[in-house]
């Protein structure tokens, strides 16, 4: 697994120059908490290359609003739907809702302080 | 021969999967296949629970399916019957504690009928089904009795009928 | 354009082993847009994993995320985890652990073909299929002890051995599996009524796959070679037990029962290449270590790519670990694979995308 690092800024950008659809697999979205911050990570695989697994990753604040990728990879909306109720972040253009009663206190997945 | 005989001999099943990981359930369709048979009992797999007097459930109530399983379950004609099937069914199992489940059926709707294991044999199944053939007939002659005694039917059950109510089962059965 | 009309499908339906709800926006009988909701299942197990459980209790709750997978949830997570403690596992363990995994496959994809079949109004041959099945639930019993949730892999090897006799009747099986597998291939190739309902249905392209990341027999059925088995050789060394690409080329209902059909030859011969081959070795590493840093693991479980995250932080708790199922993936396709078909057709469709919704859920 490579590691790239990126920043919210860029991260469209980056995403948008790596991601060939004929080449590269979006598998999944995924954050961790570290520290105060919270690593969110995108992963990739290769259809030509099969071993090479690819992450891109960036630390932001709980509050900072992430950029969306769903118009870079069509079915990404499916995992930032997720990770919104999960980790209580914010993304881009999605609502809460998908995967937790609406109700439902958000971001379970987070430590308890 | 009048409905309750027909009903003896002829018990609809309807399934609900209430949360659960899949296993109870491709053991109940097992079930319904040549080598254990259920239909040799007269059951039959119905999607309708108008039509149906057994209900099997399987897997912890999650929040989401909580409500559709008192809908269902207040859908159905009486007599009824409820199975349910596995461990996680009967009282949480593995996932009783985690933050989108609830501890087994019994928290919602009564519960007849239950049958252990994770996951269930479909001996174990098919034991349970034919249990709550003999609850069904009690049941049956418990409603002719109050019929014959009281000129009217039985006007307790049979009237939870609403959406949104299951929070309001939930401390009256505790 | 005629009047649109909207039209629920689930939570509970006949057509549905799980809860899951489709609602078709449709035109006469024609399906133009979908909306599905597939949460109805979500329990919280990768909280409970990550607060509840320790690391070695953990790759038994991962089993109880889906019924039909369970194998290929607990080695995901058990190799997950032994990258974590840095260990090499046993030989002949890898070996039983892709043994179980290709008898769970078998009795996975003919679940799926028996329910496709009796969703396209096909009774007999659902009854068929479940016949034919059971052989693959007797073997599992005999080689793992239960018929489902087998708890098989641990962390650092497998839980039992394969004693003689069973290695025996499993080849013994297998043989009379053959001609029923080629009868069920007859049936479900040259019916004339099954092809009709079947062909076309649901179609998807190559194209379309690759821009919405579809994974497993579905992504195989319309051209897109994706298989992990083709991929990964460090932890389970699946090309020299005599792995095979599958492909079809329409990516209908009927392309992914063929695609289903012709991997059960595949994973007959693995099978008995395993068995013919078995290494003799311990079956489980031990160690006193705890789990640090973090790994991911793919592994191609029934219905496709299943991907594990975790991070460990030297203790007995694992820091965070994240489960991405295959149907997880296949969720944006199976909503846009649905346009341009008839109404009628859309509980056959939906059993051919084989959805498991408790792996997608949690």
């Amino acid at each position: 697994m490579n590691k790239v690092m990126t920043s919210i800024e860029n991260l469209k950008k980056d995403i948008g120059d790596f991601y060939k659809p004929e080449l590269h697999h979006f598998m999944v979205m995924n954050a961790v908490e570290v520290g105060d911050q919270i690593e969110v990570q995108w992963f990739f695989s290769d259809y030509a290359h099969p071993c090479d697994t690819t992450c891109f990753y960036t630390l932001v604040r709980p509050e900072t609003e992430i950029p969306s990728i769903k118009d870079i990879v069509a079915s990404a909306w499916v995992a930032e739907a997720e990770l919104v109720d999960l980790m209580n972040i914010k993304v881009e253009n999605t609502q809460k809702g998908f995967v937790l009663e609406p109700d439902f206190e958000s971001g379970p997945l987070r430590k308890k302080k | 021969m009048n409905l309750a005989s027909y009903r003896k001999k002829s018990p609809w099943i309807l399934h609900y999967n209430a949360g659960g990981c899949n296993g109870c359930d491709i053991e109940i369709l097992a079930c319904l296949g040549p080598k254990y048979d259920i239909e040799r009992f007269g059951m039959i797999n119905t999607g309708n629970p108008k039509q149906s007097d057994i209900l099997l459930v399987t897997g912890p109530v999650t929040k989401r399916s909580r409500e559709r399983l008192v809908e269902i379950y207040a859908q159905m004609p009486e007599p009824k019957v409820v199975v349910s099937c596995g461990a996680c069914a009967c009282t949480g199992g593995v996932f009783r504690g985690m933050y989108n489940c609830e501890g087994g059926v019994d928290q919602y709707i009564p519960v007849d009928v239950y049958v252990c294991g994770c996951g269930t044999r479909p001996e174990q199944i098919i034991d349970g089904v034919v249990q709550a053939l003999g609850i069904l007939e009690q049941k049956t002659k418990a409603m002719e009795v109050s019929v014959r005694l009281q000129k009217e039917p039985l006007k307790e059950e049979g009237q939870i009928n609403r959406r949104n109510i299951a929070d309001q089962i939930k401390p009256a059965l505790s | 354009m005629g009047r649109q009309y909207e039209i629920p499908i689930g939570a509970q339906h006949i057509s549905l082993l799980e809860p899951l709800h489709f609602k078709f926006t449709t035109e006469n009988e024609k399906i133009v847009a979908t909306e599905a909701n597939v949460y109805y299942v979500h329990r919280g197990i990768e909280q409970a994993c990550c607060s509840k459980f320790k690391f070695r209790q953990v790759s038994f709750v991962v089993g109880r995320v889906c019924g039909l997978c369970s194998i290929s949830h607990t080695t995901a997570y058990s190799q997950v985890a032994e990258k974590l403690l840095k260990i090499e596992i046993p030989l002949r363990a890898k070996y039983l652990r892709m043994l179980v995994i290709e008898l769970d496959r078998i009795h996975s994809h003919l679940l799926c073909l028996s329910h496709v079949a009796e969703n396209s109004g096909f009774e007999a041959l659902f009854m068929k299929t479940m016949q034919y099945r059971e052989f693959s639930m007797e073997l599992l019993e005999a080689v793992c002890g239960n018929r489902i949730q087998y708890d098989f892999s641990i962390v650092g090897g497998v839980a039992r051995d394969l004693k003689p006799q069973v290695a025996q009747s499993i080849l013994e099986r297998l043989k009379k599996f053959i001609p029923q597998l080629d009868e069920l291939m007859d049936i479900y190739k040259n019916n004339w009524t099954l092809s009709l309902k079947n062909k076309g249905a649901g179609a998807i392209t190559k194209e379309d796959a690759m821009r919405l990341n579809v994974v497993g027999p579905f992504a195989r059925a319309a051209g897109l070679a994706i298989d992990v088995r083709n991929e990964t050789e460090d932890l389970l060394p699946w090309k020299q037990v005599g792995f095979e690409m599958i492909t079809e080329t329409s990516g209908d209902v009927y392309a992914r029962n063929m695609v289903r059909l012709r991997e059960l030859y595949v994973s007959i011969r693995i099978i008995e290449n395993i068995i013919n081959g078995l290494p003799e070795s311990a079956l489980i590493t031990e160690t006193k270590a705890f789990p640090d840093g973090e790994a991911t693991v793919r592994l191609e479980a029934p219905r496709g790519e299943l991907f594990y995250y975790a991070k460990g932080n030297k203790t007995q708790i694992l820091e965070r670990l994240k489960i991405k199922a295959p149907t997880f993936s296949n969720v944006a396709a199976m909503a846009e694979a649905f346009t341009g078909n008839e109404y009628g057709s859309a509980p056959a469709i939906i059993a051919s995308y084989d959805p498991c919704l408790s792996c997608t859920a949690r």
